[in-house]
């Protein structure tokens, strides 16, 4: 019997991040709750895993393998680098909100750089056991993050309905993987692929394990009818980790997914990217038209994030290169901006507040200016418009489509672009054309010259009865939007750095 | 030269990145004057671009500047490009050149808020912001080489649009006002982002650039490629026209939109962003001529639109409402002008209109400044003793809307009605005639009724002033300009024909030939009948007889209730949208978590299987969930399991 | 010889199920689940699986069902049914009813009609330990690490669970 040669360059990133897990929970046991130190310890690892990911990007030759089981092409090694937006974001945004609610930092960055080796590990699986062990990695961590906030029950029942269904969209997934090696004999996706390039001789049975296959990832980026959980766990985990795991998981999903489904699964896109197709227009529709009802920040996120998986999925419909490409790169502007949106309103919550009422954005633009324009990109960027990045993700995945025949699909998401247009606007409405509702009584008392009062009294408002005002902008709370606001302005200006780059990454899953 | 045009971008930029982070520390008025001087220094750059292009003899007049590749997907390319050719160039002259007058007006106007109280000094410098952001936006529009790009600047003045009509946020009807604009305009939007796809998925491999001159190519050499879309695509334009530019349907937003400042409505509702569509579609005018039917529809919209806002016009008492309804009844002509061939002619009154209707709008404003903010018609009277110069200048204004003989809106808009009228399309000469007679009566209505006769309001007249002569500089400057605008195009000498001549070459239809000089005369003299008749039916209704004007009123009430509810497309659109919201209620209450409460509570009661209410907190609905998950599996796995027994 | 036992055993392994959805009695119901736990493990030895079933013995028997009885025993057995499904829900209950039996149909029909067929393909060695433990520390040396890292995060979740929460 030989031992095999790993070929462990391939984890590079990956085993950099885990490495950082580990040592965060020895530094942790070791000098108590320093915070500063572990969230330092994550961010340099992760930034490390970056630049391990895009140099791996850069060697020549074909991509390198571990065995049968992982590859480093670029497919995977830019979805590393989305994840990795994702995760620094979040460890920024947690370093200020994380340690008011628990005393167990060292855990919580901990379990969330495990969770990015799930992630991370999803976008390079080769074979469907590898993918089922990360999904679920990086699930189980997700499962506790979204329950860490301990004090707050809505926290708690975050994490059990996230955990109860979630174990059950995993047991599909489970039986969908089983169902394909039973229609093929094999595991890999590769080996899937070649078996089934001479016509299946059990396609029942391959086409009932591609259905569980979508349920489970259906579930995992949230495409209706398996996005229930979203609603609840999005505002009921704190607000780092919600910001997060929105990005975050969708990359990694979608990462798996399309591997899957276009390297694997080739012979078979005929039949599911109609299914697709109408999930997509589901998702879209149904998450447009439940967010325009909300009122409350974190929960109308949670559904917009329903509607961008639907319009991610349009990418994976198209099922071309073009295609992929859109999605990577859809994935990565939302990173930006979606976890920026989630910044500001972390940088807004107050302690023990369960979601924070869009009202609460009045006269943002007067208080904090910067905040509030910071605000603004995203929602301007999350409509759809140009120059920001939202826009481009939104051009490239429909354009891919259209390039594919999916007109009427495209149409559909132009459609639900308009409609989100009017809930994203609202909360510009609300920072730029409210007057902040604790200040309107008293103008309304002074008369004319209330403004320049209230105005004056703007800087240091008046906390509202009973409750505690937000905590101060902390510098870490501020990078994060900051650099997520940059981010999104910056692709939007300059998609055509990233799109070649793309292009050429995205040949390697075909 | 013409490769430092991007230089035209940099002032704009520079003052808006200064007034936002150090806008408050500059303070009144050094954040105006900054913005102003910027754009100015934009407009010298646009004139060395326009003798740039002069410089070159004429068929070598369209040169491309790449600044910088912009997005490459597999064939889909469009770069950061400039096209600079006489259609462009003139455009960057009408923008900046106005758009200077205008921030020079806004210097001393925005010094105090709507309540005549004074602004403060970060509000003041924002304002700066927003009107150059508008600039930069509106270049980077008439500017750009390639679609894409021109849907950025496109996008960009909308929300530089929202942004002002807003400005006043603590009224409710200006915040209501700007998210009415952005609304409409998305769904113009929407036609336009089609378009693009469309063009790209028909004509991607010959032209993935989306740039004019490779789409004016395909075009002429292989037309087939664009015929079978070229209908939808241009219809899907024409909507996005119609949203940018206020026209039927769309219209709705433009009146509305004089809740911003009233700089802001000079400059964007009036002269620049709303003649957008106008552009776009004269830019685009050889995919139209290639769709032919479009075309028609063009004119239609655009006849139907301008007789209709003219005739809303003469209900309103509001001046600045009635000058947005002439905005719309101008901007009609101008599709009528398009949609008969006449590219020349519309950009000729596209010009010259942004000339005297900027004037009449900051006219307005310096009425407004004098009368702390009034605007009703019926309140003012006599100004002409108060308000020389605006009253001079608001007369030669008007003179020029109403299509007063040798003034430069008289050749415009008579260039537009010659158009039509070798077109062959007669009826629409007769609603442009009849358009323009109404146009006379309501121009003089607003000289007549605020400017003559005997003050109605004592109180109001007594506290008029005139404005700074910061604020009457910038007028003067119009009026001369709506005077001798026409010096541009005059008929027989046709300059900015021969300017744009190689546009107009473009489309695969060619121009039909020029009338006989007899005919040509004999228009222009009806055209000069038409508006002075309609001037005189303004001084017998509006001086001589002011109870003539309430007479036919009566006579005609129907009519006029129609015309004063603008035709009940407001209406129409709030049905249509309380639909719509009822409509996503009732879906999203399908879908939506909190309210899975109340449909299965719903389906409880009405078949009395459920017990009482679920809270939220209950974790209950996680066998609910569980299911939708597992319905929704089913159904997924039937559909795989069909496909998989009928396939085989 | 072979097909009798298979009958006789998936009897047993049916009614087991049926018992544990059946009993009102938690503890009869965790039982019952043992019974069909166990017949399952004499399956996978039937099948050559001999690893697969004193896995399945030790894990599931072993561990699980125990663990499940610790907790039936700590909470009261009669508190245990319905936690999460509070209340009852007939029409989830019939809507659930019929899209298993649609599911079920399906599966019939595809077994029946065959096209369920699985690949069939002659799997290398038997299912002994020792062919098991070569493959998973040479071909699958992946999956069987990164399982490793899904028990590190198991343990760390399980002691974030574990301690009180401190507000701070």
């Amino acid at each position: 019997m030989t031992l095999p040669t790993l070929d462990l360059v391939v984890l590079l990133p990956q085993l950099i991040v885990l490495t950082a897990a580990l040592l965060v929970l020895v530094v942790d046991g070791l000098s108590g709750a320093r915070s500063w130190l572990l969230a330092g310890i994550s961010l340099v690892a992760l930034l490390a895993a970056g630049a391990a990911a895009i140099w791996l990007s850069l060697q020549p030759g074909e991509p390198r393998r571990l065995q049968a089981m992982a590859v480093a092409d670029g497919f995977a090694l830019l979805f590393d680098v989305v994840i990795v937006v994702a995760a620094v974001l979040g460890v920024l945004l947690a370093y200020q909100s994380i340690p008011r609610i628990s005393q167990q930092v060292g855990s919580y960055y901990a379990l969330l750089l495990l969770a990015v080796v799930g992630m991370m590990t999803m976008g390079a699986a080769l074979d469907l056991i590898v993918v089922f062990l990360a999904l679920e990695i990086l699930s189980l961590a997700l499962y506790i993050l979204a329950g860490f906030n301990r004090s707050e029950p809505r926290s708690a029942e975050a994490s059990l309905k996230y955990f109860l269904l979630g174990a059950f969209a995993s047991a599909f997934f489970l039986y969908g993987a089983a169902l394909v090696y039973g229609a093929t004999a094999s595991l890999n996706l590769e080996a899937i692929a070649a078996a089934l390039a001479g016509g299946s001789r059990s396609p029942a049975m391959l086409y009932l394990g591609i259905a569980l296959l979508i349920v489970g990832f259906g579930f995992k980026v949230a495409l209706v009818p398996f996005h229930m959980w979203t609603p609840d766990v999005y505002p009921g985990a704190p607000t780092p980790v919600t910001a997060f795991m929105s990005a975050a998981t969708k990359a990694a999903a979608f990462a798996a997914f399309l591997r899957l489904f276009l390297t694997a699964l080739p012979t078979a896109q005929p039949t599911w990217s109609w299914a697709l197709a109408v999930l997509a227009a589901v998702t879209m529709t149904l998450g447009n038209v439940a967010a325009l009802r909300q009122r409350e920040l974190k929960r109308m996120l949670a559904y917009s994030s329903i509607a961008h998986a639907g319009y991610a999925a349009v990418g994976l419909v198209a099922g071309t290169a073009q295609g992929a490409g859109a999605v990577l790169f859809y994935l990565l502007a939302y990173a930006f901006m979606n976890v920026g949106a989630f910044g500001v309103v972390a940088a807004l919550e107050r302690a023990g507040e369960y979601d924070v009422a869009r009202g609460r954005l009045a006269g943002l633009s007067e208080r904090q200016p910067a905040l509030a324009a910071a605000m603004a990109i995203f929602m301007f960027s999350l409509t759809g418009i140009p120059p920001f990045a939202g826009f481009f993700g939104k051009l490239y995945v429909f354009g891919a489509a259209v390039a594919a025949g999916w007109g009427w699909l495209v149409v559909i998401g132009v459609i639900n672009s308009v409609i989100s247009a009017y809930y994203y606007l609202q909360v510009t409405v609300e920072m730029y054309f409210a007057a902040p509702a604790a200040e309107a009584p008293a103008a309304a008392a002074a008369g004319k010259k209330g403004r320049a009062v209230a105005k004056a009294a703007a800087p240091s408002p008046a906390p509202e009865e009973g409750k505690a005002a937000p905590a101060p902008l902390s510098r870490a709370t501020a990078a994060a939007v900051l650099a997520a606001a940059l981010g999104t302005v910056l692709i939007g200006v300059l998609p055509a750095l990233l799109t070649g780059w793309i292009a050429q990454a995205v040949q390697g899953i075909f | 030269m013409l490769d430092y045009a991007w230089l035209i971008f940099v002032p704009p930029l520079a003052a808006l990145l200064v007034n936002a982070f150090f806008g408050r520390r500059l303070g009144k008025p050094a954040a105006g004057y900054l913005g102003a001087v910027a754009v100015g220094l934009s407009f010298l750059v646009a004139l060395g671009i326009f003798f740039g292009l002069l410089g070159l003899p004429a068929e070598e007049r369209s040169h491309t500047v790449t600044l910088w590749s912009w997005i490459h997907i597999g064939n889909f390319r469009p770069d950061f490009a400039l096209l600079l050719d006489p259609l462009s160039s003139l455009m960057a002259l009408v923008v900046t050149g106005v758009g200077f007058l205008i921030h020079v007006y806004s210097v001393e106007y925005m010094k105090l808020d709507d309540e005549h109280h004074q602004l403060d000094a970060r509000r003041y410098a924002r304002y700066f912001v927003f009107l150059n952001f508008f600039i930069v936006a509106m270049l980077i529009l008439v500017l750009a080489n390639n679609l894409v790009l021109l849907y950025l600047g496109w996008e960009g003045v909308g929300l530089a649009s929202y942004l002002l009509i807003g400005f006043w946020f603590h009224k409710p009807s200006a915040a209501d006002a700007g998210k009415k604009a952005f609304l409409v305009n998305r769904v113009g939007d929407f036609g336009m982002a089609v378009a693009i796809m469309l063009i790209f998925a028909a004509v991607g491999a010959q032209a993935g650039s989306l740039a004019f001159t490779d789409l004016y190519r395909v075009i002429q050499q292989s037309a087939p490629l664009l015929a079978g879309v070229a209908s939808t695509v241009t219809l899907l334009l024409l909507l996005a026209a119609t949203g940018k530019s206020a026209q039927i349907p769309l219209w709705v937003w433009l009146p509305d939109a004089m809740e911003g400042p009233t700089p802001v409505s000079a400059l964007i509702h009036a002269a620049t962003m709303v003649t957008a569509g106008v552009y776009m579609t004269v830019r685009m005018s050889p995919l139209f001529e290639l769709a032919g039917n479009t075309l028609t529809w063009v004119a239609w919209v655009g006849a139907l639109t301008a007789l209709m806002a003219a005739t809303i016009a003469l209900t309103k008492t509001d001046l600045k409402r009635i000058l947005a309804y002439s905005t719309i009844s101008q901007l009609g002509y101008m599709f009528l002008g398009v949609g008969v061939g006449g590219y020349v002619a519309a950009m000729f009154h596209l010009t010259t209109h942004a000339f005297f209707k900027a004037l009449l709008f900051l006219a307005a404003g310096s009425v407004m400044h004098a009368l702390h903010g009034e605007l009703d018609i019926n309140k003012m009277g006599g100004l002409r003793a108060k308000l020389p110069t605006t009253y001079r200048t608001f007369l030669i204004g008007a003179a020029a809307l109403a299509g007063f003989p040798l003034l430069s809106g008289f050749f415009s808009k008579d260039a537009i009605l010659v158009a039509t009228f070798e077109h062959h399309a007669y009826l629409l000469y007769a609603i442009g005639l009849v358009t323009a007679l109404l146009t006379a009566v309501y121009s003089f209505k607003m000289v007549f009724v605020p400017f003559w006769g005997q003050p109605r309001d004592r109180k109001l007249f007594d506290h008029a002033h005139e404005s700074p002569a910061l604020m009457t500089l910038p007028l003067w400057v119009l009026a001369a300009l709506s005077v001798v605008g026409g010096l541009v195009n005059l008929p027989f000498v046709a300059t900015l024909e021969h300017w744009l001549e190689k546009l107009v070459a473009l489309g695969p239809v060619g121009k039909p030939e020029h009338p006989a000089l007899a005919v040509e005369l004999a228009l222009l003299a009806v055209s000069a009948l038409v508006a002075l008749g309609g001037i005189w039916l303004a001084y017998r209704a509006y001086v001589q007889q002011p109870d003539l004007a309430v007479r036919i009123r009566e006579r005609i009430k129907p009519l006029h209730t129609l015309a004063a509810n603008g035709y009940y497309f407001d209406w129409a659109y709030n049905k249509l949208v309380e639909g719509l919201w009822a409509f996503s209620r009732f879906l999203a209450g399908a879908v939506d978590q909190q309210s899975i409460d109340a449909a299965v509570n719903g389906l409880a009661r009405a078949f009395g299987w459920l017990g009482s209410r679920t809270s939220r907190l209950e974790t209950g609905l996680v066998s609910l969930y569980a299911l939708s998950l597992f319905v929704g599996l089913v159904v997924v796995l039937g559909y795989f399991l069909a496909t998989a027994i009928i396939g085989r | 010889m072979q097909l009798v036992l298979f009958f006789v055993l998936a009897l047993l392994a049916v009614a087991g199920a049926v018992g544990v959805v059946l009993s009102k009695n938690a503890v009869y119901s965790a039982l019952a689940l043992l019974l069909n736990f166990a017949v399952l493990a004499v399956f996978y030895i039937m099948l050559n699986a001999q690893f697969l079933g004193v896995v399945q013995v030790i894990v599931y028997a072993g561990a699980i069902v125990v663990l499940f009885l610790f907790v039936i025993m700590l909470i009261g057995g009669q508190l245990a049914p319905d936690a999460l499904t509070a209340g009852s829900r007939r029409p989830a209950r019939v809507v659930a009813l019929i899209a298993g039996l649609v599911a079920l149909a399906g599966l019939a029909y595809g077994l029946v009609s065959g096209a369920l067929a699985p690949q069939t393909g002659q799997v290398q060695g038997s299912g002994s330990v020792q062919a098991i433990g070569r493959v998973l520390f040479t071909d699958y040396l992946l999956p069987f690490e990164l399982a490793s890292v899904l028990l590190l995060v198991a343990m760390i979740g399980a002691v974030v669970l574990a301690r009180k929460p401190t507000k701070s």
